[in-house]
């Protein structure tokens, strides 16, 4: 993905579009279900919890 | 073109947000989690009570109270992942296979953590029980 990409994707994401949103998270998904780990398992509870955070607040980011 | 644009500033800036947000946003679940196991509260133990047929057979909420307290008690005390895997099976009902897939772990860890679990749970109960006998 260029940096481009990157960015129309990113404002898109913060403007409230969802399709955009989601393939940025996608991107993100590793980072996100690593801190999700507990004990080495993957908790899903914590998994959807942190996406609901970052959904709620991305609108808050400055590009 | 600067060394940062090259890199993509933009791109960086928004990684170390997303870090740090999903860092608190972690620290925040396992704090709620620490502060409220995923238990029933014992008001709608009593509800679900009446409900049952355990009213017919003599059973009265007040009675039944407290195996329900220490049940709650002992299956609090499981790990996370341990109470998470008894939930998914006999609360939402799930196939240890359909578990498994949910948790992306083998089928055989399902089964062998609500063996651990259960047998957990029997030996907190027992040992409670053989404190009320003395």
């Amino acid at each position: 993905m260029t940096n481009a990409e990157f960015r129309l994707m990113l404002e898109n994401a913060v403007n409230g579009d969802p399709d955009a949103l989601e393939r940025l998270l996608n991107l993100y998904m590793p980072l996100i279900n690593r801190l999700s780990r507990y004990a080495g398992w993957l908790d899903e509870d914590c998994r959807q919890y942190i996406l609901l955070h970052i959904t709620i607040h991305i609108s808050e980011f400055r590009i | 073109m600067s060394l940062t644009e090259g890199k993509d500033e933009l791109r960086g800036r928004f990684t170390r947000w997303i870090v740090i947000t999903a860092r608190n946003a972690q620290l925040s679940y396992l704090r709620a989690e620490r502060r409220h196991p995923q238990t029933i509260p014992l008001d709608e133990v009593d509800l679900m009570i009446e409900d049952t047929a355990l009213l017919s057979a003599g059973a009265t909420p007040g009675g039944f109270d407290f195996v329900e307290r220490q049940l709650a008690d002992a299956f609090r005390e499981l790990p996370l992942m341990r109470r998470r895997i008894l939930e998914l099976l006999f609360v939402e009902e799930l196939s240890p296979t359909e578990i498994a897939a949910k948790l992306h772990c083998s089928v055989q860890h399902v089964y062998n953590q609500r063996s651990l679990a259960l047998k957990r749970l029997r030996e907190r109960l027992t040992k409670e029980k053989e404190n009320d006998k003395r």
